[in-house]
Protein backbone atom coordinates (compact mmCIF):
# COMPACT_ATOMS: atom_id res chain seq x y z
CA UNK A 1 0.00 0.00 0.00
CA UNK A 2 1.38 3.24 -0.85
CA UNK A 3 2.27 5.75 2.07
CA UNK A 4 2.49 9.25 2.53
CA UNK A 5 5.11 10.88 0.22
CA UNK A 6 5.07 8.90 -2.65
CA UNK A 7 3.57 9.92 -6.28
CA UNK A 8 0.27 9.07 -6.94
CA UNK A 9 0.01 6.40 -9.89
CA UNK A 10 -1.77 8.30 -12.59
CA UNK A 11 -5.04 7.16 -14.06
CA UNK A 12 -7.06 7.59 -17.17
CA UNK A 13 -10.25 5.40 -16.81
CA UNK A 14 -13.94 5.13 -17.58
CA UNK A 15 -16.37 6.29 -14.73
CA UNK A 16 -19.87 6.72 -13.91
CA UNK A 17 -20.60 10.62 -13.92
CA UNK A 18 -24.45 11.76 -13.49
CA UNK A 19 -26.41 9.04 -14.62
CA UNK A 20 -24.25 8.75 -17.74
CA UNK A 21 -20.39 7.10 -19.12
CA UNK A 22 -17.74 9.61 -19.06
CA UNK A 23 -13.91 9.30 -18.96
CA UNK A 24 -11.67 10.19 -16.27
CA UNK A 25 -8.10 11.24 -15.44
CA UNK A 26 -6.02 12.05 -12.84
CA UNK A 27 -3.93 14.84 -14.60
CA UNK A 28 -6.78 16.30 -15.11
CA UNK A 29 -8.40 16.79 -12.07
CA UNK A 30 -7.90 20.58 -11.15
CA UNK A 31 -8.75 20.61 -7.45
CA UNK A 32 -6.21 21.30 -5.04
CA UNK A 33 -6.73 17.41 -3.30
CA UNK A 34 -7.97 14.67 -4.62
CA UNK A 35 -9.70 12.14 -2.53
CA UNK A 36 -9.53 8.75 -3.81
CA UNK A 37 -11.31 6.07 -2.24
CA UNK A 38 -11.56 2.35 -3.08
CA UNK A 39 -14.09 0.08 -1.88
CA UNK A 40 -15.07 -3.50 -2.95
CA UNK A 41 -18.18 -3.83 -4.93
CA UNK A 42 -21.16 -2.55 -6.08
CA UNK A 43 -24.48 -3.55 -5.00
CA UNK A 44 -23.10 -4.19 -1.25
CA UNK A 45 -24.27 -3.66 2.42
CA UNK A 46 -21.95 -1.86 3.95
CA UNK A 47 -20.20 0.16 0.65
CA UNK A 48 -23.78 1.96 0.14
CA UNK A 49 -22.89 3.98 3.38
CA UNK A 50 -19.94 5.26 2.46
CA UNK A 51 -20.95 5.95 -1.25
CA UNK A 52 -23.47 7.83 0.08
CA UNK A 53 -22.07 9.53 3.01
CA UNK A 54 -19.12 11.04 0.83
CA UNK A 55 -21.99 12.31 -1.54
CA UNK A 56 -23.59 13.39 1.10
CA UNK A 57 -20.63 15.84 2.18
CA UNK A 58 -19.54 16.63 -1.53
CA UNK A 59 -19.91 20.43 -0.90
CA UNK A 60 -18.10 19.94 2.70
CA UNK A 61 -15.28 18.42 0.37
CA UNK A 62 -15.41 21.35 -2.52
CA UNK A 63 -15.55 23.87 0.00
CA UNK A 64 -12.36 22.47 0.83
CA UNK A 65 -10.93 22.22 -2.90
CA UNK A 66 -10.90 18.42 -2.96
CA UNK A 67 -12.54 16.43 -5.21
CA UNK A 68 -14.16 12.92 -4.76
CA UNK A 69 -13.15 9.56 -6.61
CA UNK A 70 -14.71 6.59 -5.93
CA UNK A 71 -13.15 3.47 -7.49
CA UNK A 72 -14.12 -0.72 -7.37
CA UNK A 73 -13.76 -3.36 -9.63
CA UNK A 74 -17.09 -3.05 -10.97
CA UNK A 75 -17.57 -2.40 -14.24
CA UNK A 76 -19.20 1.15 -15.61
CA UNK A 77 -22.33 -0.25 -15.93
CA UNK A 78 -22.71 -1.34 -12.89
CA UNK A 79 -21.77 2.05 -11.39
CA UNK A 80 -24.61 3.60 -13.24
CA UNK A 81 -27.16 1.07 -11.95
CA UNK A 82 -25.67 1.43 -8.74
CA UNK A 83 -25.88 4.90 -8.39
CA UNK A 84 -29.18 4.97 -9.57
CA UNK A 85 -29.86 3.03 -7.02
CA UNK A 86 -28.52 4.75 -3.83
CA UNK A 87 -29.95 8.29 -5.60
CA UNK A 88 -27.62 10.61 -7.82
CA UNK A 89 -24.26 10.17 -6.92
CA UNK A 90 -22.52 13.62 -7.80
CA UNK A 91 -18.67 12.43 -7.77
CA UNK A 92 -17.34 10.07 -10.60
CA UNK A 93 -16.67 6.31 -9.56
CA UNK A 94 -14.37 4.69 -11.41
CA UNK A 95 -14.50 1.33 -13.16
CA UNK A 96 -11.19 -0.88 -12.22
CA UNK A 97 -12.41 -4.24 -13.49
CA UNK A 98 -9.27 -5.91 -14.06
CA UNK A 99 -7.91 -4.15 -10.70
CA UNK A 100 -5.06 -3.04 -12.18
CA UNK A 101 -5.31 0.11 -10.37
CA UNK A 102 -5.84 -0.94 -7.30
CA UNK A 103 -2.88 -2.99 -7.58
CA UNK A 104 -0.59 -0.01 -8.24
CA UNK A 105 -1.96 1.60 -4.90
CA UNK A 106 -1.26 -1.65 -3.50
CA UNK A 107 -4.73 -2.32 -2.30
CA UNK A 108 -5.76 -5.01 -4.08
CA UNK A 109 -7.41 -8.08 -2.05
CA UNK A 110 -6.04 -11.05 -3.93
CA UNK A 111 -7.79 -13.82 -2.46
CA UNK A 112 -11.48 -11.89 -2.43
CA UNK A 113 -10.34 -10.45 -5.69
CA UNK A 114 -11.81 -7.15 -4.77
CA UNK A 115 -9.97 -3.65 -3.71
CA UNK A 116 -9.64 -3.26 0.13
CA UNK A 117 -11.38 -0.23 1.84
CA UNK A 118 -8.64 2.20 1.03
CA UNK A 119 -8.67 6.06 1.22
CA UNK A 120 -5.67 8.12 -0.41
CA UNK A 121 -5.99 11.69 -0.41
CA UNK A 122 -3.85 13.15 -3.02
CA UNK A 123 -2.27 16.44 -2.69
CA UNK A 124 -1.36 19.84 -5.07
CA UNK A 125 2.08 17.73 -6.48
CA UNK A 126 -0.82 14.55 -7.13
CA UNK A 127 1.72 12.81 -3.92
CA UNK A 128 0.32 10.57 -1.57
CA UNK A 129 -0.52 13.50 1.86
CA UNK A 130 -2.87 10.30 3.72
CA UNK A 131 -3.39 7.01 3.20
CA UNK A 132 -5.50 4.91 5.32
CA UNK A 133 -7.29 1.44 5.09
CA UNK A 134 -10.13 -0.56 7.07
CA UNK A 135 -11.54 -3.89 7.10
CA UNK A 136 -13.13 -5.14 4.40
CA UNK A 137 -16.26 -5.51 6.93
CA UNK A 138 -16.07 -2.20 8.24
CA UNK A 139 -16.74 1.63 6.78
CA UNK A 140 -14.93 4.42 7.14
CA UNK A 141 -15.71 7.66 8.65
CA UNK A 142 -16.58 10.38 6.24
CA UNK A 143 -16.43 12.89 8.64
CA UNK A 144 -12.84 11.67 9.92
CA UNK A 145 -11.65 11.71 6.44
CA UNK A 146 -12.99 15.32 6.39
CA UNK A 147 -11.42 16.18 9.06
CA UNK A 148 -7.96 15.36 7.98
CA UNK A 149 -8.67 17.18 4.93
CA UNK A 150 -8.64 20.22 6.20
CA UNK A 151 -5.86 19.86 8.83
CA UNK A 152 -4.29 19.00 5.52
CA UNK A 153 -5.02 22.34 4.32
CA UNK A 154 -3.97 24.52 6.82
CA UNK A 155 -0.48 23.41 5.92
CA UNK A 156 0.63 23.12 9.64
CA UNK A 157 1.39 20.91 12.29
CA UNK A 158 -1.73 19.66 13.90
CA UNK A 159 -2.20 18.00 16.81
CA UNK A 160 -4.17 14.90 18.32
CA UNK A 161 -8.05 15.17 17.60
CA UNK A 162 -7.42 18.12 15.68
CA UNK A 163 -10.94 20.29 14.59
CA UNK A 164 -10.67 23.80 13.02
CA UNK A 165 -10.54 26.08 15.46
CA UNK A 166 -7.91 24.45 17.26
CA UNK A 167 -4.32 26.46 17.43
CA UNK A 168 -1.87 25.26 15.09
CA UNK A 169 1.58 24.51 14.94
CA UNK A 170 4.25 26.30 12.56
CA UNK A 171 3.24 26.81 9.18
CA UNK A 172 7.04 26.37 7.01
CA UNK A 173 5.83 23.28 6.06
CA UNK A 174 4.50 21.13 3.07
CA UNK A 175 2.56 18.39 3.30
CA UNK B 1 -54.63 -24.91 -9.03
CA UNK B 2 -52.93 -28.35 -7.20
CA UNK B 3 -50.44 -26.52 -4.67
CA UNK B 4 -47.88 -27.93 -1.96
CA UNK B 5 -49.42 -28.07 1.45
CA UNK B 6 -46.18 -26.50 3.41
CA UNK B 7 -47.27 -27.65 6.71
CA UNK B 8 -48.24 -31.40 5.21
CA UNK B 9 -44.45 -31.39 4.32
CA UNK B 10 -42.92 -29.94 6.83
CA UNK B 11 -44.83 -32.82 9.04
CA UNK B 12 -43.69 -35.16 6.57
CA UNK B 13 -40.01 -34.24 6.77
CA UNK B 14 -40.17 -34.22 10.45
CA UNK B 15 -41.17 -37.80 10.61
CA UNK B 16 -38.63 -38.71 8.16
CA UNK B 17 -36.10 -37.19 10.01
CA UNK B 18 -36.32 -40.15 11.99
CA UNK B 19 -35.72 -42.71 9.40
CA UNK B 20 -31.87 -42.49 10.28
CA UNK B 21 -32.37 -44.06 13.86
CA UNK B 22 -34.80 -46.37 12.64
CA UNK B 23 -32.29 -47.56 9.78
CA UNK B 24 -29.38 -46.94 12.48
CA UNK B 25 -31.26 -48.95 14.90
CA UNK B 26 -32.61 -51.39 12.96
CA UNK B 27 -29.15 -52.24 10.98
CA UNK B 28 -27.69 -52.42 14.44
CA UNK B 29 -30.09 -54.55 16.16
CA UNK B 30 -30.14 -57.34 13.76
CA UNK B 31 -26.57 -57.22 13.31
CA UNK B 32 -25.28 -57.17 16.31
CA UNK B 33 -27.18 -59.76 17.30
CA UNK B 34 -26.97 -62.31 14.33
CA UNK B 35 -23.68 -61.39 15.27
CA UNK B 36 -23.47 -62.53 18.43
CA UNK B 37 -26.03 -65.74 17.82
CA UNK B 38 -23.22 -66.50 14.53
CA UNK B 39 -20.39 -66.22 17.23
CA UNK B 40 -21.68 -67.89 20.87
CA UNK B 41 -22.65 -70.79 17.98
CA UNK B 42 -19.23 -71.51 17.14
CA UNK B 43 -17.76 -71.10 20.49
CA UNK B 44 -20.50 -72.33 22.32
CA UNK B 45 -22.27 -75.67 22.08
CA UNK B 46 -25.49 -75.08 24.13
CA UNK B 47 -28.79 -73.70 22.07
CA UNK B 48 -29.51 -72.19 25.79
CA UNK B 49 -26.71 -70.59 26.66
CA UNK B 50 -26.36 -69.07 23.17
CA UNK B 51 -30.27 -67.70 23.39
CA UNK B 52 -29.21 -66.65 27.30
CA UNK B 53 -26.55 -64.71 26.33
CA UNK B 54 -28.20 -63.17 22.78
CA UNK B 55 -31.17 -62.09 24.96
CA UNK B 56 -29.17 -60.21 27.61
CA UNK B 57 -26.95 -58.71 24.64
CA UNK B 58 -30.10 -57.40 23.01
CA UNK B 59 -31.71 -55.68 26.12
CA UNK B 60 -28.06 -54.18 26.45
CA UNK B 61 -27.98 -53.05 23.25
CA UNK B 62 -31.23 -51.83 22.75
CA UNK B 63 -30.38 -49.31 26.24
CA UNK B 64 -27.10 -48.40 25.14
CA UNK B 65 -28.18 -47.58 21.56
CA UNK B 66 -31.57 -45.64 23.29
CA UNK B 67 -28.86 -43.56 25.31
CA UNK B 68 -26.40 -43.28 23.11
CA UNK B 69 -28.90 -41.13 20.54
CA UNK B 70 -30.61 -39.37 23.59
CA UNK B 71 -27.05 -38.41 24.86
CA UNK B 72 -25.73 -37.04 21.14
CA UNK B 73 -28.62 -35.88 19.61
CA UNK B 74 -28.61 -33.73 23.07
CA UNK B 75 -24.85 -32.78 23.18
CA UNK B 76 -25.04 -31.85 19.09
CA UNK B 77 -27.90 -29.45 20.21
CA UNK B 78 -27.12 -27.70 22.86
CA UNK B 79 -24.01 -27.26 21.15
CA UNK B 80 -25.54 -26.13 17.78
CA UNK B 81 -27.42 -23.73 19.60
CA UNK B 82 -25.16 -22.44 21.53
CA UNK B 83 -23.25 -21.61 18.05
CA UNK B 84 -26.59 -20.19 16.82
CA UNK B 85 -26.83 -17.96 19.69
CA UNK B 86 -23.41 -16.65 19.65
CA UNK B 87 -24.15 -15.91 15.65
CA UNK B 88 -27.52 -13.97 16.54
CA UNK B 89 -26.07 -12.17 19.19
CA UNK B 90 -23.56 -11.13 16.23
CA UNK B 91 -25.92 -10.58 13.69
CA UNK B 92 -27.74 -8.07 15.98
CA UNK B 93 -24.78 -6.07 17.10
CA UNK B 94 -23.73 -6.09 12.95
CA UNK B 95 -26.57 -7.09 10.64
CA UNK B 96 -24.66 -5.96 7.22
CA UNK B 97 -22.38 -8.93 8.16
CA UNK B 98 -25.29 -11.11 7.95
CA UNK B 99 -26.89 -9.52 4.53
CA UNK B 100 -22.67 -9.66 3.20
CA UNK B 101 -23.07 -13.36 3.77
CA UNK B 102 -26.29 -14.08 2.74
CA UNK B 103 -25.96 -12.18 -0.31
CA UNK B 104 -22.55 -14.12 -1.05
CA UNK B 105 -24.16 -17.13 -0.75
CA UNK B 106 -27.22 -16.16 -3.40
CA UNK B 107 -24.32 -15.35 -5.83
CA UNK B 108 -22.56 -18.58 -5.30
CA UNK B 109 -25.88 -20.34 -6.12
CA UNK B 110 -25.93 -18.31 -9.55
CA UNK B 111 -27.75 -15.09 -8.48
CA UNK B 112 -26.37 -12.17 -10.21
CA UNK B 113 -24.92 -9.54 -7.59
CA UNK B 114 -27.30 -6.97 -8.18
CA UNK B 115 -30.42 -9.67 -7.88
CA UNK B 116 -28.94 -10.95 -4.85
CA UNK B 117 -28.79 -7.35 -3.70
CA UNK B 118 -32.22 -6.53 -4.21
CA UNK B 119 -32.89 -10.09 -2.80
CA UNK B 120 -31.07 -9.50 0.27
CA UNK B 121 -32.99 -6.13 0.72
CA UNK B 122 -36.29 -7.55 -0.04
CA UNK B 123 -35.79 -10.28 2.84
CA UNK B 124 -33.71 -6.86 5.50
CA UNK B 125 -37.47 -5.33 5.57
CA UNK B 126 -38.32 -8.31 7.56
CA UNK B 127 -35.69 -9.55 10.49
CA UNK B 128 -37.30 -12.65 10.94
CA UNK B 129 -36.93 -13.49 7.63
CA UNK B 130 -33.39 -12.06 6.69
CA UNK B 131 -32.21 -14.53 9.95
CA UNK B 132 -34.15 -17.93 9.13
CA UNK B 133 -32.95 -17.29 5.26
CA UNK B 134 -29.71 -16.44 6.46
CA UNK B 135 -29.09 -18.71 8.81
CA UNK B 136 -29.92 -21.86 6.57
CA UNK B 137 -28.31 -20.57 3.39
CA UNK B 138 -24.91 -19.56 5.54
CA UNK B 139 -24.31 -21.91 8.11
CA UNK B 140 -27.20 -24.75 7.46
CA UNK B 141 -29.28 -24.46 10.14
CA UNK B 142 -32.72 -25.33 9.90
CA UNK B 143 -36.05 -26.78 12.25
CA UNK B 144 -34.96 -30.43 11.13
CA UNK B 145 -31.20 -29.47 11.83
CA UNK B 146 -31.72 -29.51 16.00
CA UNK B 147 -32.36 -33.06 16.91
CA UNK B 148 -35.33 -34.26 19.29
CA UNK B 149 -32.77 -35.94 22.11
CA UNK B 150 -36.12 -38.08 23.78
CA UNK B 151 -37.68 -39.25 20.53
CA UNK B 152 -34.38 -40.01 19.04
CA UNK B 153 -33.50 -41.86 22.12
CA UNK B 154 -36.74 -43.77 22.15
CA UNK B 155 -37.22 -44.78 18.49
CA UNK B 156 -33.51 -45.68 18.25
CA UNK B 157 -34.01 -48.11 21.31
CA UNK B 158 -37.56 -49.51 19.89
CA UNK B 159 -35.45 -50.01 15.87
CA UNK B 160 -32.51 -51.70 17.79
CA UNK B 161 -34.95 -54.23 19.84
CA UNK B 162 -37.35 -54.82 16.81
CA UNK B 163 -34.29 -55.62 14.85
CA UNK B 164 -32.77 -58.04 17.20
CA UNK B 165 -35.79 -59.78 17.66
CA UNK B 166 -35.63 -60.69 14.06
CA UNK B 167 -32.57 -63.15 14.33
CA UNK B 168 -32.97 -63.73 17.71
CA UNK B 169 -37.32 -65.16 17.24
CA UNK B 170 -36.04 -67.77 15.11
CA UNK B 171 -33.21 -68.71 17.18
CA UNK B 172 -35.07 -69.40 20.10
CA UNK B 173 -38.51 -71.20 18.03
CA UNK B 174 -35.86 -73.41 16.30
CA UNK B 175 -34.23 -75.82 18.56
CA UNK B 176 -32.63 -78.26 15.91
CA UNK B 177 -28.72 -77.60 16.23
CA UNK B 178 -27.96 -75.79 12.53
CA UNK B 179 -31.10 -75.17 11.84
CA UNK B 180 -31.44 -72.58 14.33
CA UNK B 181 -28.82 -70.52 13.41
CA UNK B 182 -29.68 -70.83 9.51
CA UNK B 183 -33.04 -69.82 10.54
CA UNK B 184 -32.04 -66.37 12.29
CA UNK B 185 -29.84 -65.63 9.61
CA UNK B 186 -32.48 -66.27 6.99
CA UNK B 187 -34.87 -63.54 8.79
CA UNK B 188 -31.55 -61.51 8.86
CA UNK B 189 -31.14 -61.84 5.49
CA UNK B 190 -34.33 -60.72 4.06
CA UNK B 191 -35.12 -58.04 6.92
CA UNK B 192 -31.74 -56.40 5.74
CA UNK B 193 -32.60 -56.70 1.93
CA UNK B 194 -36.06 -55.33 3.17
CA UNK B 195 -34.79 -52.83 5.51
CA UNK B 196 -32.55 -51.52 1.93
CA UNK B 197 -35.02 -51.58 -0.14
CA UNK B 198 -37.90 -49.89 2.01
CA UNK B 199 -34.70 -47.15 2.11
CA UNK B 200 -34.84 -46.63 -1.18
CA UNK B 201 -38.98 -46.88 -1.75
CA UNK B 202 -38.67 -43.78 1.09
CA UNK B 203 -35.92 -42.00 -1.69
CA UNK B 204 -38.08 -42.49 -4.54
CA UNK B 205 -35.38 -44.55 -6.19
CA UNK B 206 -35.82 -46.89 -8.93
CA UNK B 207 -33.12 -49.82 -8.36
CA UNK B 208 -34.88 -50.21 -4.66
CA UNK B 209 -33.25 -53.95 -4.93
CA UNK B 210 -30.23 -52.51 -5.18
CA UNK B 211 -30.51 -51.07 -1.77
CA UNK B 212 -31.41 -54.39 -0.29
CA UNK B 213 -28.49 -56.21 -1.78
CA UNK B 214 -26.02 -53.55 -0.11
CA UNK B 215 -27.92 -53.98 3.40
CA UNK B 216 -27.82 -57.29 2.60
CA UNK B 217 -23.78 -58.14 1.74
CA UNK B 218 -22.73 -55.92 4.42
CA UNK B 219 -25.37 -58.09 6.97
CA UNK B 220 -23.94 -61.42 5.17
CA UNK B 221 -20.02 -59.79 5.65
CA UNK B 222 -20.80 -59.62 9.46
CA UNK B 223 -22.21 -62.43 10.09
CA UNK B 224 -19.63 -64.23 8.38
CA UNK B 225 -16.57 -62.26 10.26
CA UNK B 226 -18.31 -62.76 13.35
CA UNK B 227 -18.59 -66.65 13.20
CA UNK B 228 -15.40 -66.88 11.98
CA UNK B 229 -13.99 -64.32 14.99
CA UNK B 230 -16.00 -67.26 17.23
CA UNK B 231 -14.30 -69.95 16.17
CA UNK B 232 -11.22 -68.50 16.20
CA UNK B 233 -11.32 -67.38 19.62
CA UNK B 234 -13.30 -70.82 20.70
CA UNK B 235 -9.90 -72.87 21.77
CA UNK B 236 -9.35 -69.52 24.27
CA UNK B 237 -12.86 -70.52 25.97
CA UNK B 238 -11.77 -74.44 26.00
CA UNK B 239 -8.23 -73.42 27.96
CA UNK B 240 -10.06 -71.11 30.02
CA UNK B 241 -12.65 -74.02 31.03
Amino acid sequence: MLKPGDPAPPFDLECALDGRTARLSLAKIPSELVLLFFYPRDFSFICPTEVTGFNNALKEFAAEETSIVGVSIDNVDSHLRWARELGRIGYPMLADPDGSLARAYGVFDENEKVALRATFILDRKRKVAFAASCPLNIGRSVSETLRIVRALRTGRLCPADWTPGVECGPTDREF
Amino acid sequence: MATVDPAAKRRLFERLSSIREIVFGVQDGVLTTAGVLCGLSGAVSQHSQVTLAALASTAAGALSMAAGAYLGARAETEVLRAELDLVRADAAEKPYTVQEGLLDELCKEGLSREAGYRVVRLLSTSPKALESTAEAKMFGFSGPTFGRPALDGVVMGIAFLVGALVPLLPYMLITVPRYDLGGALAATALTLFGVGYFEGWLAHRRDRWRSGVRFLAIAMSAAAAGYLIGLAISPLGATAG
